[in-house]
C-alpha cells in the first residue's frame, strides 16, 4: 500500500519562467521515511505544500492512501486530509500550553489522554504546563513533532526540520526524530537541503533539481550510484569525466585511464557517457596510472581533502582525492594513484537522448524499497 | 523498462454542496495565485473597500462635472489664493516642525542632556493635544481680549497672522518627526558611526556626513506626515481665521455652492495624492536604513558648556507645547466648573461623543479584519487591491469625506440624511485605515504557517480564523479599536458639517464655545478630549 502517490504533478507559479514543481511522479511506501533533497529553492517546498494541500497543482494527482485529494475536478482541503505537517518555524501556537497545541488535532473525546500519550512518546512528561516560549529548541520541535502526530495522520510531512537547531542538537534531534516516527509507525516526508540529514533519517531519499526528479533511491543508492551529474555532485564530492564504455561492459575509457566500473546499465560498449568519481575512490599508489601534481589541500581532520593536476594525453584534468591524513602532502608534490570501483557511478551522457520523463519517472517507482 | 506506476483504483469523493461551491474557478485561482480565499471573507472585504471608497469617488466626480466654466472661474479667482495659503502654511510647518523635531530626537538620544528618559517622553505628549485645542490656548493667552494684552498691555504675538498659525501648528505636529526620528536613532547601526570615527571624522563630521544622511528616510517621513496633517487641518486654521482649502471646502458647502466645493476638493486631494505618493517612496527607502542584529546604546555626546542651550532649548519646546496650554486650560476648567460648566448638557456631549466614537471604533475593528486578513494571508492583485480602496480615506481631509456623505446621503438615501448614523459612517471611512495598520501590524508579527498548521489540525478556514489566530491579534484590534475611539472624539470637520441637528458633541462644542469667547465652557471639554487622547499613548508611540 502506497501512503503518498504523486503523478505527474506541476506547478506553476505566476511571474516566474521555470515551473516550481515539474512533472512530478512520486510514490511513498506505507510507514516509509522519504527525503526530498535539493538546493534551496528547487522546489521542495513547494512539493511538500502541493501534498498538504497548501496549494493547488496546475496539472497532476495527488493520492494519500488510495484516496485522491487533488486531481481533476477533485479537491480535499488541508483539514480533511489527515496530514500532519511539522513546520521549519514549528508554527506553535504561543498562547496554548504544550498540552493544548498537542491536543488541537485528535477528535474531541479522546483528546486529553491522547495529548499525554502523545508528550510521553516525544519525551515531553512533566511539561505538558509549559508555553512554547519557555521551551528550548529541540522541546519545541518535540511539541511540533508530537502535535502532528496526535491526529493519527496519514502521513506527516517535515518541512526542513533540523535548520533552526545548531550542529549537536541537530545529530541529537535527527536520531530522535527518527526514533518517534517509526514507533509511531507512520509514513513521513522530509524535505532538507543539507545532505546528512537526508542521509541520517531517511529509508529512501529523492534528488530534486529546479522542480524535477533526478534520482531517487536509497541512502547508498545516491551516494554510490548518482545517475546525473547533479546527484553527483550535489551528494557528496565528485569528478566528473567524459569517456566511453570499455568493451569488457565493467570499465570506462577516460582521458586519465581506463577506470573500473562496477555497475555500468547494461550500456553497450563504446557508448560515449559520463563517469563520477568520488574522491573515496582515489588511493594513493606508487604504481598507479594515475600521475599528477597537487595543486591545492585542505587539512580536513580525519582527511585530506586534495585537488590533484592530472597529466593525460589530452591535458591536465582536475581531480577531486582524498589522502590519509597521516601522508605529508605539499602543494606541488608529484603522486600516483589507482582508482577503486567502488565509488565509480555512470552518467549517462547528456548528448544521449536524455533519459525520457516516463522512464526516469517508472524507475523511480520500480526501485522502491521492497 | 518503463514500468508504469500501478495507482490505486480512484474512488472518486462524493463532494457536499458546501464543498462544490467552495469550488473555486479555474479564473478565480488564477486570480488569487492558487490560494483563493473564502466567498463569505472576501464578499466583506470587497463591500467595505468599495463603501470605503465610493464617496471620496463621488466628490472626484462632482468636481470634474462642475465644466470648464466654472474650473475657470475657480482657477482665476480663488484658486491660486488657497494654493498660495494652503502651501506655504504647509511649507513652513514641515520645515519647523522637522527642525524641531531633529532637534530634539538627537538631544534626547544622542547626548549627556540632565534627565534625558524624562525629557524623551515629555517631549512626545504634545500629540495628544489636538491642534485646534492647543489652538484654543493660544488664543486664551495672546488672543485680543487674553492674558497677556490684560498683564502687558499688548500682545507679543499676533496669533492670527501668517506666522500666529505656523507658529501653533508647528507646536503641535512636531512630534511626528520626533518620534519617527528618534525612534530611528535608536535603532541606528552605530557601526557606521564607529566606521566613521575610525576613519578620522570629528563628531560634528559625523553627524552631517553619516548620521543626517542614513536618518534622511525617516526625518522624510516625518516630515511629509506632517505635510499631510497641515492640509487636512481645518480647527486649528478655522480658530485661527487663516484661510485654506479645508476652510474654504467647509464654507463652500454650508453656503450650499457644493459645485464649488468639489472643485475645491479635487484640488486638494490631488495635492495630498502627491504627498502620499511621495510618502510611500520615502517608506520604501527606510527599510534599507533599518539595523539588524543586536541593540546597543551608542555612548552619549558630551554637551559640555552647551548643555545649558539645550536644556534651555528643551524647555522652551515642551513650555510652549505641552506647560502653557495644560495649564491654561486647567485654570479655565477649574473657573467654568466652580461656574458650572460640567451640567447635563456637557454631560449629554460627553454621551454623543462617546456613543458615535464608539460604534465607530467597534465597527472599524470588524471590517478591518477581513482586508486585512486577505492581504496578509492571501496576497494577490486583488486583495491589494481592495485594500488600497479600502485606504482611500487616510490622510484625505475630513471636510472632503463629509462632502462626500452630504452628496450620497442627500441624493440616494434621504431617509438616513441628518441621522447620527451617517456621522458614524463618516467616521469609520476617516479612521478604517487606522485600525487597519493596528490589526495587520499584529497580523503581520504571527507566522502565516499557523493558519496552516491550523489547517492541516483539521480546522476550516473560519475556525482557524476565530479559534486560533484572533486571541493571537487581539492587542493589535484593541489598539486599532482604541485609535479610531480617539480620533473620532477628536474629529471636528465632518461632526460640524454631518451632525444631526441639537447632537453636538465635545469636539463640536469647542469649537463653538471658543468662537464665542466662552473659554470656561470650552476649557473643561478640552481636557477631557486630551485626557482620552491620551489613552492609547503607548501604542500611538511605539508606531513609530
Amino acid at each position: 500500500m502506497k501512503a503518498i502517490e504523486l503523478v505527474n504533478v506541476k506547478k506553476d507559479y505566476p511571474g516566474c519562467s521555470v515551473p516550481a514543481v515539474d512533472n512530478l511522479t512520486l510514490a511513498v511506501e506505507e510507514g516509509e521515511i522519504l527525503t526530498i533533497l535539493g538546493p534551496s529553492g528547487c522546489g521542495k517546498t513547494t512539493s511538500l505544500r502541493l501534498i498538504a494541500g497548501f496549494e493547488r497543482p496546475d496539472q497532476g494527482r495527488v493520492i494519500l492512501a488510495g484516496r485522491t485529494v487533488t486531481g481533476p475536478g477533485q479537491w480535499v482541503p488541508p483539514e480533511k486530509r489527515k496530514v500532519g505537517m511539522v513546520f521549519q518555524d514549528y508554527a506553535l501556537f504561543p498562547h496554548l500550553t504544550v498540552e493544548e497545541n498537542i491536543a488541537l488535532g485528535p477528535p474531541e473525546e479522546n483528546r486529553k489522554a491522547k495529548a499525554g500519550e502523545m508528550a510521553a512518546l516525544v519525551n515531553l512528561k512533566g511539561l505538558e504546563k509549559r508555553y512554547p516560549h519557555e521551551l528550548s529548541g529541540g522541546q519545541q520541535q518535540r511539541v511540533a513533532l508530537a502535535r502532528a502526530l496526535a491526529g493519527s495522520p496519514v502521513v506527516v510531512l517535515l518541512d526542513e526540520p533540523f535548520s533552526n537547531l545548531d550542529t549537536d542538537l541537530r545529530s541529537h534531534m535527527r536520531r530522535e526524530v527518527t526514533k518517534i516516527i517509526k514507533a509511531a509507525g507512520t509514513t513521513a516526508v522530509f524535505v532538507t537541503h543539507d545532505l546528512k540529514d537526508a542521509l541520517a533519517v531517511s529509508d529512501r531519499v529523492a534528488v530534486i533539481k529546479d522542480g524535477r526528479l533526478e534520482q531517487v533511491g536509497t541512502p547508498v543508492d545516491i551516494y554510490r550510484h548518482p545517475e546525473t551529474e547533479f546527484v553527483a555532485t550535489f551528494v557528496g564530492k565528485s569528478t566528473i569525466l567524459d569517456g566511453e564504455i570499455g568493451p569488457d561492459h565493467c570499465s570506462v575509457k577516460t582521458a586519465i585511464g581506463t577506470i573500473p566500473c562496477a555497475h555500468t546499465h547494461n550500456l553497450p560498449a563504446g557508448r560515449p557517457v559520463k563517469v563520477s568519481i568520488r574522491p573515496d575512490s582515489f588511493e594513493l599508489d606508487p604504481e598507479g596510472d594515475v600521475r599528477g601534481i597537487i595543486k591545492e589541500t585542505v587539512y580536513g581532520g580525519n582527511e585530506i581533502e586534495a585537488v590533484l593536476k592530472a597529466i593525460t594525453r589530452n591535458g591536465p584534468v582536475d581531480l577531486q582525492v582524498h589522502i590519509h591524513p597521516e601522508e605529508n602532502i605539499r602543494e606541488g608534490s608529484e603522486l600516483r594513484f589507482h582508482v577503486l570501483p567502488e565509488f565509480v557511478a555512470v552518467i549517462e551522457s547528456p548528448d544521449l537522448p536524455h533519459r525520457p520523463a516516463g522512464g526516469r519517472q517508472a524507475t523511480c517507482v520500480a526501485e522502491g524499497i521492497s | 523498462m518503463a514500468e508504469k506506476p500501478i495507482l490505486c483504483p480512484d474512488k472518486r469523493p462524493v463532494l457536499t454542496l458546501q464543498e462544490t461551491l467552495r469550488k473555486p474557478s479555474r479564473f478565480r485561482l488564477y486570480l488569487w495565485r492558487g490560494n483563493p480565499p473564502g466567498i463569505i471573507p472576501e464578499a466583506l472585504a470587497l463591500i467595505t473597500a468599495l463603501v470605503m471608497f465610493i464617496p471620496i469617488l463621488y466628490v472626484m466626480v462632482r468636481g470634474f462635472q462642475g465644466g470648464w466654466e466654472r474650473w475657470l472661474t475657480l482657477l482665476d479667482t480663488r484658486i491660486p489664493q488657497l494654493l498660495w495659503n494652503t502651501l506655504s502654511l504647509t511649507a513652513v510647518v514641515s520645515f519647523g516642525a522637522l527642525v524641531i523635531g531633529v532637534g530634539a530626537a538627537w538631544l534626547v538620544t544622542r547626548t549627556d542632556l540632565p534627565g534625558r528618559r524624562t525629557w524623551a517622553w515629555l517631549l512626545a505628549l504634545p500629540l495628544v493635544i489636538p491642534p485646534y485645542v492647543g489652538a484654543i490656548s493660544y488664543i486664551i493667552v495672546f488672543g485680543p481680549q487674553g492674558l497677556a494684552r490684560n498683564i502687558l498691555g499688548y500682545s507679543p504675538v499676533d496669533i492670527y497672522s501668517f506666522g500666529g498659525v505656523a507658529l501653533v501648528m508647528t507646536l503641535f505636529t512636531y512630534p511626528y518627526v520626533y518620534l519617527i526620528t528618534s525612534a530611528a536613532l535608536k535603532r541606528f547601526n552605530l557601526n557606521y558611526e564607529e566606521a566613521g570615527r575610525i576613519a578620522g571624522l570629528s563628531y560634528p563630521q559625523v553627524f552631517w556626513k553619516i548620521i543626517l544622511p542614513l536618518l534622511r528616510p525617516a526625518m522624510g517621513a516625518g516630515f511629509l506626515l506632517v505635510s499631510l496633517y497641515t492640509l487636512a487641518d481645518f480647527g486649528l486654521v478655522s480658530m485661527l481665521r487663516y484661510t485654506t482649502f479645508t476652510t474654504a471646502i467647509y464654507f463652500q458647502t454650508g453656503s450650499f455652492d457644493r459645485q464649488a466645493a468639489a472643485v475645491l476638493s479635487v484640488v486638494l486631494i490631488l495635492i495630498t495624492l502627491v504627498i502620499l505618493w511621495l510618502e510611500y517612496r520615502t517608506r520604501r527607502k527606510q527599510k534599507f536604513f533599518q539595523t539588524a542584529g543586536a541593540y546597543r546604546e551608542a555612548e552619549p555626546f558630551s554637551l559640555g558648556r552647551w548643555r545649558p542651550a539645550g536644556l534651555g532649548a528643551l524647555g522652551i519646546i515642551a513650555s510652549a507645547a505641552l506647560v502653557l496650554p495644560l495649564s491654561v486650560l486647567t485654570y479655565w476648567s477649574y473657573y467654568g466648573i466652580a461656574r458650572g460648566a460640567l451640567d447635563s448638557r456637557f454631560l449629554e456631549y460627553a454621551y454623543h461623543s462617546l456613543l458615535t466614537a464608539g460604534i465607530a471604533a467597534a465597527a472599524c475593528a470588524v471590517l478591518a479584519l477581513p482586508l486585512v486578513y486577505l492581504k496578509s494571508r492571501h496576497p494577490s492583485f486583488l486583495s491589494s487591491f481592495y485594500e488600497k480602496l479600502a485606504l482611500a480615506g487616510y490622510a484625505l481631509p475630513g471636510v472632503i469625506i463629509a462632502l462626500g456623505m452630504v452628496f450620497i446621503f442627500n441624493n440616494y438615501i434621504p431617509a438616513l440624511y441628518g441621522t447620527a448614523a451617517v456621522l458614524v459612517f463618516a467616521y469609520i471611512i476617516r479612521f478604517l485605515p487606522q485600525a487597519m495598520q493596528a490589526e495587520s501590524s499584529s497580523l503581520n508579527q504571527v507566522s502565516p504557517h499557523l493558519d496552516e498548521a491550523g489547517r492541516s489540525l483539521g480546522y476550516p478556514p473560519w475556525q482557524v480564523i476565530t479559534r486560533l489566530i484572533l486571541p493571537l491579534i487581539r492587542p493589535g484590534i484593541l489598539a486599532g479599536a482604541a485609535l479610531v475611539f480617539v480620533n473620532a472624539v477628536k474629529e471636528l470637520p465632518a461632526t460640524l458639517i454631518l451632525r444631526p441637528p441639537g447632537m453636538d458633541t465635545l469636539a463640536v462644542r469647542i469649537w463653538i464655545e471658543a468662537s464665542e469667547g466662552f473659554y470656561d465652557l470650552a476649557a473643561p471639554a478640552s481636557l477631557l478630549i486630551i485626557l482620552i487622547s491620551a489613552l492609547p499613548l503607548k501604542w500611538l508611540i511605539n508606531r513609530f
